[in-house]
C-alpha cells in the first residue's frame, strides 16, 4: 500500500464526505449509489479505505459539521465497514455495514421521493454479498454462518418500506430478487412465499411497471419454485417469460434459465435443438434429449447417473427422471411402427414379450411382471391409447393415435 | 461553578442517553476485549466516554483497582462540585432528580410496568438471589443488602457494594460489631429520611464511590432513592421481622435495597463472619479484578440513569444486580480492601474536589464510623431493622457494580453516569450534612424538586401504617419542632420496625434514653440522625428474629437485592430475586467473560437487556445457596409480597400529590399509577403471589446448592445449575450466539446418582434431581434391560424415554446415546409410532453429524423412506437424496430405499411390493405404512389399463398378499389365506369381483374403474392419529 500522508487521509475522507452529503442534498442518486458500492473496489472507496485506516480518528472529522453529522448514523459504521473490508474483516464488515443500512433505510423513509432508490438497490445488493462473504468467513473459522440470515431479515425490513408506497414501489421487486437469493441459498424457500403473495396480489401496481431487469429476475426464481412443485405449465410460463425478456446479451443469464427451462419442456413432450444445447453449454442434457427421441432407455438412466450430482443439486433430477415414462412410450411406440411396417392388420395388438426382447436388448433386465406394470402405468397415464389384456399379454392399441402427444401438457397423474 | 458542572453533566446524559446505547451495543462487541484486557477496556471504554463528556474516567480504565477508583474519584470529583455547594448542589439535584424521579416512580410503576419483563427476569432474578445468599453467608449480608438498594439503581449497587465491602473491612470485625455499626447507619438514615435517605444514599454511593461505582450511584441514586424509600417502608413494614424485612425489601428493589440489605445484613453477618473474614484474606490482586468489574459495574448503573429510557435503566438495574452478586464473591476480598479504600477514597475524594470529598466523608465518615462510634445495645437483632441496613445494603451494592464493571460495555455507559450520579451521591450528601433542610428544600425548588419528589414522597411515606404509628410514637418521644428532623426520622424509623405495642414501648424507652444521652452530650444536632444506625430491637422477639436471620437472613436480603434492581414492587419479581443472587454467585465465579458477552447482547437488544441481566444474575446466583438461607428467603418472599402491595398503593398516592408539581410528572405519575393500579389488581396479585411460590420452591432448591462447601448439597448445587442453564439458554435466545459460546456447562449439568435401573418416564418440569438420575453406568444397564425385556412396547417406551432424559439432562452424547435412541427408533419402528420415530431420528441426525458412530446407513435409508412415503415433499427428497454420500449409495439398506423412492415416484407397483418382500432391517416397516396407499393406486391403475378382466390371484400376487412366485403350489396355506384377504381387500375398496367359469376371481375392470373407494380406515380415532390411540397400541404391541 502506498504510502499517503496525513493530510492526504484527511482529504480522502473530507472529500468523501463531501461528496456523500452533496448526493444527498442534491438527491443525486447516481452519484449516491457509487459511494456505498462497497464490493465495486472502486479505486475511490479502496483508497478511501487506506486513509481511514490511517486516520482513526474519521468520527471526529463527522461530527465537527453539521452537515455530516447528520448523516452520521450513516457514515460513521459505513467508514467502519470500509475499514473493515479494506482489512478483510468481512464479518465486521458486515455488521458495521448493516448498522448503516439500518440508518440508510430510518432515512429512506423519511424521503418523500424515491429519488435514492438507486442507491437502496446498492445497499440490498452490498448487505447480500457482504453476508455471503462473512458467512465464509465464519464457515472458514468453524462458527455457523449466520449473516446470510441477518441479511434476509434486513432485506425484508426493507421490503417492508418499499412494499406500501407508490413511488418507492417500483424498488420492491429487486428486493424481492435479493431475498430469493438468499433463500435460494439458505435452502428456505419456503419463506419465498409471503413476498410472492404480496407481490402478487397487489392490484395497484401491475407487475409490468417494474423494471425489467427484475421481472426476469422475478420470473426466473418464481418458475425455479414451480418446478420443485412439479407445476410445469406454471414453470413453464414463467421461465419463458424470463428467458423472452432476458437480455440476450448476457448469456449467463439465459444458460440459467435453460437449465431450468428445458427439463420443463421436455416434462411437456418439447424437445430442444441441439444447437441450443451446444449454445448455452447444457450438454448435460443432451443424452437425455438422445434417449427420448429414440426411446432409449438406458441412455436416459446413463445420463441421469453421470449427471446425478449437478441435477440433484439443480433440482432438476426427479423431473428427468419422470422422463421414463416417455421413453418407454417412445419405445413402444417404434414397435408399433416396426410392426405396422411387417404386418399392418396386427400392428395394433402389441405382445408384452416383444416389449421384453426390446429391454433386454437395451439391457434392461425386467420380467413380464414389471412390463405389464409399467404398460398399465402408461395406458393409466394417457401416454398409450389402449388396453392391456392380462390372459394373452397382449396390449391392444387403439387404432387412433395409440400414442397421443403431450402437446405442451404434463403427463397426467 | 459548581451547579453549571452538573447542568452540564445532566445535559450531556440526557443527550447522550442515545449514544449512550449506541455506546452499548458497540461496547458490547468491545466488551469481550474489556474483561480480558484492562487497556483495551480502557481504550472502548474512552472512546465511549468521549460521548459521555467523561472522557478521563473511561481512560484510567480498569488497569488497577486504584485505577477505576481514581476514575470514579474523577467522577465524584465532579458529582463532588456538585455537592459542594449545597445550594448549587440542589440545583444539580433538581436536575438529577428530575430524571431519576420518574425513574423512581418507573421503578415502582416499573414493576407493575414489566410484568412481562419481570417473568423474563424472574428466572434470572431468582438464581441471583441464590447467589446473593451464598454470597451472603460472608458477604450476603452486605450485598444482599446493597444489592437490594444497588439493584434498583445499578449505580448504587455498585457504590453499595464497595461500601459493604468497607464494612466488611469494619465487618471483619465480628458481626455483632457490625451489626452495631449498621444499626446506627440505619438510624441517621431514617432520621433523615428523605432527605437524609437522599444523603445516605448519596453517602452510600460515595462510600461506594470510593470504589469508584459512585457516580453510577449518583446517577441511580435518585432511583435508588424512591426505591429505597420504598424499601424503606417496606422495611419497616417487614421489620418486624427482620428477616422478613429483607426479603420484603428485595421485592421492591430499589427502594429495600437499604432496608433488606441492612435485615440481611445482619443476619448474614453473623453467619458470614467468617464468610467475611475469608474474603480480606484474599490478596490485592484478587481485588483489582474485582474493583475493576465493580468500577465497570457502576459505570453501568450510572449510565443507566443516563439512558434515561426507562427500559435501559432496568436492563442496567438488572445487570447492576447480577454483577453485584458476582461481585460478591470477588467482592468478599475487596471487602477487605474496601476499608482502605475508603479511607484512600475520602482522601481521594478530597484531593479532587475537596468540597465533594467532605461532603462524601462527612457521611463517609458518619457511615464507617457510624457502625463503629454508636454503639447499639443488642447488636444483631438491632441490625435486622432497616437502619443498619441501608448502609449494610448499600456497601452490598457495591460488589454487584464491580461484577458489573467487568462487563466492559456497561462500564462505558456507566462513566457518563458516573458523572451525574455523583452529583446526585454528592447532593444526597449535602444534604445530610445540611440534615433536614435539604428535603424541605427539596420539595421548595419545585423544579428540581417536582422530579425528586415522587421519590422523596414515597421514601418519606415508608410504610403507611408504620408510619403512623411510628411518627405518633415518635411525637410521644420527641416533641415535634423541637428536635432535628432526621432524628425524628430515626425515631420514626426504630418504630416503624416494631412489630407490636410492646417493642414499641420498648423502642421507646431505649430511644428516650439515647436522646437524653445526645441531649446531655451536645451531640443531639451534631449528630448525623440519617446514618445513625437503629438500635437493636430491645425486645424478645429480636432473638427469634435472629434466628430467623441466621438462617434465612441471607436469603431475605438477597430478595430484596433481587427485588432492587428491577425496582419491581410487585410481588412476580420477588421470588425470582431470590433465586438471582444465588445463582449468580457461581455463575460468576465461573464466568466473568461470559457476563461480557452477555452484556453484549444485552446491549444489542434493549428489550433483552432485562431478560439478559435476569439471565446474568441467574447464571451468577448458581452457585450456592444454603439450605438454611432458603428455607429463609422462602418465608421472606411470602411477606414481602404484601409490603409491596402496600408500598405500591403508596406509592401511588404519592404520585398524586407529586404530580401537581409539573405536567411531566402528572403524566408520569398517571401512567405509573395506571400501571400500579393493574399491578395492584386482585388477579394480578393473585398470579403474582402463586408465581412468586413457584420460585420459592425453586429457590429452595437453588439454595441447597452452595458452592461454599460447608454446608452445599451437591444435588442442590445441580438445580440451582439447572436453572441457570436454562436462564442461559433463554439469554441465548435472545442476545445471539456468543453468550452461549461463553457459557461454562460442564459446570452446570447435572451428575446423576439414581442407581436404579428402572426408572419411569416423567416429564420434567423443574431441574432435575441428581438423586433421580441415573449415571452413564446405570443408564447402560438399563438400556440392556430394555433390549432383554419381553414386556411390550408401551412399557419399553416408557423405560426408554426415561433414560433418554437422563442423557440429555447429563448431556451424554456418544456412542451410547446413540445406542439408546437407534435402539428406540427400531422398536417405534417396528410398532409404526412415527412420532417417537421422528423425534428418535432427528436426535440421530445430529449425532451422526457430531461424528458418533452408529449404524447410520441404516438410519440414513429410514430417513429417505421417510420422505418420501410420508413427506411427499420435492425438494426435501432431493435434497435428502444429494447429502448421499457415494458410500452410502453403495450400501444395500440405503441402495433399497432408492429403489423404493423409484418405484413409489414411477408409480410402479410390482417393483413396490418386491421391495417390500426383501426389505432389509426395518425398511418393511416403513414401507408398511405406504402398503395401502400403494395397493389402491395399483388397482385403479390396473382397473383404467386392463380389460375385459384381471385374475385376482394375479392380483394378490402382485400387490404382495401372496408370496412372489405365483406359479407355486396353490395348496400353500399362507397363499390361500393371502388371496383370501386380497378378496376381502378388494371387495372393502369397492371392486367388482365375477367368477369366471373355472371358479377363480376375476376383477371385472371396466365397472370396478368407477366404484372403486378408498374406505374410511376402521381404526380411526378422533383425533386423527392412529398411532396415538392407546387400545390400538395394546393390541399391536401386546405380549
Amino acid at each position: 500500500m502506498a504510502y499517503i500522508s496525513m493530510g492526504e487521509a484527511h482529504r480522502r475522507i473530507t472529500d468523501y464526505l463531501n461528496r456523500f452529503y452533496d448526493a444527498v442534498s442534491y438527491q443525486d442518486g447516481a452519484s449516491l449509489k457509487v459511494l456505498l458500492s462497497l464490493s465495486s473496489n472502486s479505486p475511490s472507496l479502496l483508497s478511501l479505505a487506506d486513509a481511514l485506516n490511517l486516520y482513526q480518528d474519521a468520527s471526529r472529522l463527522i461530527k465537527q459539521s453539521d452537515n455530516y453529522s447528520q448523516l452520521a448514523e450513516i457514515l460513521l459504521p459505513l467508514f467502519r465497514a470500509l475499514q473493515n473490508y479494506r482489512l478483510a474483516n468481512l464479518i465486521d464488515s458486515y455488521q458495521a455495514f448493516e448498522k448503516s443500512a439500518n440508518a440508510f433505510i430510518q432515512e429512506f423513509r423519511n424521503w418523500d421521493s424515491a429519488w435514492a432508490l438507486e442507491a437502496l438497490y446498492v445497499v440490498a445488493y452490498e448487505i447480500r454479498v457482504l453476508a455471503e462473504k462473512a458467512d465464509r468467513e465464519l464457515v472458514s473459522s468453524g462458527k455457523p454462518p449466520e449473516k446470510l440470515k441477518a441479511a434476509g431479515s434486513f432485506l425484508m425490513k426493507v421490503f417492508g418500506v418499499l412494499a406500501g408506497k407508490g413511488t418507492k414501489r417500483v424498488g420492491a421487486l429487486y428486493v424481492t430478487c435479493q431475498l430469493f437469493k438468499i433463500y435460494f441459498k439458505l435452502g428456505t424457500v419456503h419463506l419465498c412465499r409471503s413476498v410472492i403473495r404480496s407481490i402478487e396480489t397487489a392490484r395497484i401496481f401491475d407487475f409490468e411497471e417494474f423494471p425489467r431487469r427484475d421481472k426476469v429476475t422475478y420470473m426466473y426464481y418464481t418458475g425455479r419454485l414451480e418446478v420443485f412443485n412439479e407445476n410445469f405449465p406454471a414453470a413453464d410460463h414463467k421461465l419463458s417469460y424470463a428467458l423472452n425478456h432476458c437480455n440476450p446479451q448476457s448469456e449467463a443469464n439465459i444458460r440459467k434459465i435453460l437449465k431450468y427451462l428445458i427439463p420443463v419442456k421436455l416434462s411437456i413432450g418439447i424437445l430442444p435443438k441441439d444447437w441450443l444445447l451446444e449454445k448455452y453449454n447444457l450438454v448435460e442434457y443432451r443424452n437425455v434429449v438422445q434417449a427420448l427421441k429414440r426411446g432409449d432407455l438406458r441412455l436416459l438412466r446413463r445420463a441421469l447417473q453421470d449427471h446425478e450430482d449437478r441435477f440433484l443439486r439443480s433440482g432438476v433430477y426427479l423431473v428427468l427422471e419422470k422422463l421414463e415414462l416417455q421413453v418407454y412410450q417412445r419405445l413402444i411406440k417404434k414397435i408399433y411402427i416396426i410392426q405396422k411396417q411387417k404386418d399392418p392388420n396386427k400392428a395394433h395388438q402389441l405382445k408384452l414379450e416383444i416389449i421384453v426382447k426390446a429391454l433386454k436388448w437395451l439391457e434392461m433386465d425386467m420380467d413380464l411382471d414389471e412390463v405389464e406394470c409399467i404398460v398399465a402405468i402408461l395406458i393409466f397415464k394417457n401416454l398409450v391409447k389402449g388396453y392391456f389384456a392380462h390372459k394373452s399379454k397382449v396390449v391392444v392399441l387403439s387404432k387412433q393415435d395409440p400414442f397421443p402427444k403431450l402437446n405442451g401438457k404434463p403427463v397426467n397423474s | 461553578m459548581n451547579q453549571g458542572v452538573n447542568t452540564e453533566t445532566i445535559a450531556a446524559l440526557d443527550s447522550n442517553s442515545l449514544e449512550n446505547r449506541y455506546a452499548y451495543a458497540s461496547q458490547g462487541q468491545i466488551s469481550s476485549h474489556l474483561p480480558s484486557i484492562t487497556g483495551s477496556e480502557a481504550l472502548s471504554w474512552t472512546a465511549h466516554k468521549v460521548d459521555n463528556n467523561s472522557a478521563p474516567n473511561g481512560i484510567p480504565s480498569n488497569s488497577t483497582y486504584h485505577y477505576d477508583q481514581h476514575m470514579q474519584q474523577a467522577v465524584t470529583s465532579s458529582a463532588s462540585l456538585g455537592t459542594v455547594n449545597a445550594p448549587q448542589d440542589y440545583n444539580g439535584y433538581a436536575s438529577y432528580t428530575n430524571p431519576t424521579d420518574p425513574y423512581g416512580y418507573g421503578s415502582t410503576g416499573y414493576s407493575g410496568y414489566y410484568n412481562g419483563y419481570q417473568q423474563q427476569s424472574n428466572p434470572s432474578y431468582s438464581q441471583p438471589v441464590g447467589a446473593y445468599q451464598n454470597t451472603g453467608a460472608p458477604y450476603q449480608p452486605l450485598s444482599s443488602f446493597q444489592n437490594t438498594g444497588s439493584y434498583a439503581g445499578s449505580a448504587s449497587y455498585s457504590s453499595t457494594y464497595y461500601n459493604p465491602g468497607d464494612y466488611q473491612t469494619a465487618g471483619g470485625y465480628p458481626s455483632s460489631s457490625y451489626n452495631n455499626q449498621t444499626t446506627p447507619w440505619n438510624d441517621t438514615n431514617y432520621a433523615n429520611y428523605t432527605s437524609q435517605q437522599y444523603a445516605q444514599y448519596n453517602t452510600g454511593t460515595s462510600a461506594a464511590y470510593s470504589s469508584g461505582s459512585a457516580t453510577a450511584n449518583a446517577a441511580a441514586t435518585s432511583l435508588n432513592y424512591q426505591q429505597q424509600y420504598k424499601q424503606w417502608a417496606d422495611y419497616y413494614n417487614q421489620t418486624e421481622v427482620t428477616c422478613a424485612p429483607g426479603t420484603e425489601n428485595t421485592s421492591v428493589t430499589g427502594a429495600s435495597n437499604f432496608g433488606c440489605p441492612v435485615p440481611s445484613v445482619t443476619s448474614g453477618y453473623p453467619t458470614s463472619n467468617s464468610q467475611p473474614a475469608p474474603p480480606p484474606p484474599p490478596p490485592p490482586p484478587s481485588y483489582n479484578p474485582s474493583w475493576r468489574p465493580e468500577s465497570s459495574s457502576s459505570e453501568l448503573p450510572s449510565v443507566q440513569s443516563g439512558a434515561v429510557v426507562n427500559g435501559a435503566h432496568d436492563g442496567y438495574w438488572r445487570h447492576g444486580p447480577p454483577t453485584s452478586q458476582i461481585n460478591h464473591t470477588t467482592i468478599q476480598p475487596h471487602l477487605q480492601k474496601p476499608s482502605d479504600q475508603n479511607s484512600s477514597f475520602n482522601s481521594f475524594q478530597d484531593q479532587q474536589k475537596s468540597l465533594y470529598s467532605q461532603g462524601p466523608n462527612s457521611q463517609y465518615s458518619a457511615t464507617n464510623q457510624a457502625p463503629l462510634p454508636p454503639p447499639p445495645p443488642p447488636p444483631v437483632p438491632s441490625y435486622p431493622q432497616g437502619p443498619s441496613f441501608q448502609y449494610p445494603a448499600v456497601h452490598q451494592v457495591p460488589p454487584a457494580p464491580q461484577t458489573y464493571q467487568s462487563p466492559p460495555q456497561n462500564a462505558q455507559s456507566l462513566d457518563t453516569r458516573r458523572v451525574g450520579k455523583l452529583q446526585i451521591p454528592t447532593n444526597p450528601r449535602i444534604a445530610s450534612n445540611l440534615n433536614l433542610g435539604l428535603a424541605k428544600t427539596d420539595r421548595d425548588s419545585s423544579t428540581t424538586v417536582a422530579a425528586a419528589k415522587p421519590a422523596y414522597i414515597s421514601v418519606s411515606l415508608p410504610k403507611p401504617d408504620d408510619k403512623v404509628t411510628s411518627s405518633a410514637g415518635a411525637d410521644s418521644i420527641l416533641k415535634p419542632g423541637m428536635f432535628p428532623k432526621s432524628l425524628r426520622g430515626y425515631v420514626e424509623r426504630a418504630l416503624a420496625r416494631c412489630k407490636g405495642d410492646m417493642q414499641m414501648t420498648a423502642c421507646q424507652a431505649v430511644m428516650k434514653e439515647m436522646i437524653t444521652k445526645a441531649t446531655a452530650d451536645g451531640t443531639l444536632y451534631t449528630r448525623n440522625w440519617d446514618i445513625e444506625p437503629l438500635f437493636p430491637m430491645p425486645n424478645a422477639d429480636v432473638q427469634k428474629q435472629d434466628n430467623v436471620q441466621s438462617s434465612t437472613a441471607v436469603s431475605p436480603l438477597e430478595n430484596k437485592l433481587k427485588r432492587s434492581p428491577s425496582r419491581r414492587t410487585k410481588s412476580r419479581w420477588e421470588p425470582l430475586p431470590e433465586e438471582r443472587p444465588v445463582e449468580k454467585p457461581p455463575s460468576i465465579n465461573h464466568n466473568t467473560s461470559k457476563f461480557t458477552g452477555w452484556v453484549n447482547a444485552n446491549e444489542r437488544d434493549k428489550k433483552t437487556f432485562m431478560m439478559n441481566t435476569g439471565s446474568k444474575d441467574g447464571s451468577l446466583t448458581f452457585t450456592r445457596f444454603s439450605s438454611v438461607e432458603q428455607k429463609g428467603s422462602n418465608k421472606i418472599t411470602q411477606k414481602p409480597v404484601k409490603r409491596q402491595r402496600l408500598i405500591d398503593s403508596y406509592i401511588a398516592a404519592d404520585n398524586g400529590d407529586s404530580s401537581s408539581d409539573s405536567d411531566k410528572e402528572q403524566s408520569l405519575t398517571a401512567y405509573y399509577s395506571g400501571a400500579m393500579a393493574l399491578a395492584n389488581s386482585p388477579e394480578e396479585r393473585k398470579r403474582r403471589e402463586s408465581r412468586s411460590k413457584r420460585f420459592e420452591r425453586r429457590q429452595g432448591n437453588g439454595a441447597e446448592a452452595n458452592h461454599l462447601k460447608s454446608k452445599s448439597a451437591v444435588s442442590g448445587s445441580l438445580y440451582s445449575r439447572r436453572a441457570t442453564a436454562m436462564v442461559l439458554s433463554k439469554n441465548f435466545e435472545d442476545g445471539g450466539s456468543r453468550a452461549v459460546e461463553d457459557i461454562d456447562w460442564d459446570a452446570l449439568t447435572v451428575k446423576g446418582t439414581c442407581q436404579e435401573i428402572e426408572k419411569r418416564y416423567l416429564r420434567l418440569t423443574s431441574a432435575p434431581d441428581p438423586a433421580t438420575v441415573r449415571p452413564e453406568e446405570v443408564v447402560e444397564k438399563a438400556l440392556l434391560m430394555v433390549q432383554s425385556s419381553q414386556k411390550n412396547y408401551l412399557y419399553k417406551c416408557d423405560q426408554l424415554k426415561s433414560i433418554r432424559q437422563d442423557l440429555t439432562v447429563q448431556r451424554i452424547r456418544n456412542h451410547l446415546t446413540v445406542k439408546v435412541y437407534e435402539t428406540h427408533a427400531r422398536l417405534a419402528l417396528e410398532v409404526g409410532d412415527l412420532p417417537e420415530y421422528n423425534q428418535c431420528q432427528s436426535q440421530l441426525q445430529s449425532l451422526y453429524a457430531e461424528g458418533i458412530e452408529g449404524c447410520h446407513l441404516e438410519f440414513a435409508a429410514y430417513n429417505l423412506l421417510c420422505v418420501i412415503l410420508h413427506s411427499n415433499n420435492n425438494r426435501d427428497l432431493v435434497s435428502s437424496m444429494s447429502r448421499l454420500s457415494n458410500e452410502a449409495k453403495r450400501d444395500k439398506a440405503v441402495k433399497h430405499a432408492l429403489a423404493v423412492r423409484a418405484a413409489v415416484t414411477s408409480g410402479n407397483y410390482v417393483m413396490f411390493f418386491r421391495l417390500f418382500k426383501t426389505a432389509p432391517n426395518l425398511n418393511t416397516c416403513l414401507m408398511d405404512l405406504y402398503v395401502e396407499k400403494m395397493r389402491f393406486k395399483a388397482v385403479s391403475c390396473m382397473s383404467r389399463s386392463y380389460r375385459p378382466t384381471l385374475p385376482v390371484p394375479y392380483i394378490a400376487q402382485v400387490l404382495g398378499f401372496t408370496s412372489i412366485a405365483p406359479e407355486n403350489d396353490g395348496s400353500d396355506d399362507k397363499d390361500s389365506d393371502g388371496l383370501e384377504e386380497c378378496i376381502e381387500w378388494l371387495k372393502a375398496h369397492g371392486a367388482c369381483l365375477t367368477a369366471d367359469n373355472n371358479g377363480e376371481m376375476q376383477l371385472d375392470a371396466k365397472s370396478t374403474s368407477s366404484t372403486l373407494y378408498m374406505p374410511e380406515p376402521d381404526d380411526a380415532v378422533a383425533h386423527g392419529d392412529a398411532s396415538l390411540a392407546v387400545n390400538d397400541f395394546l393390541t399391536r404391541t401386546a405380549l
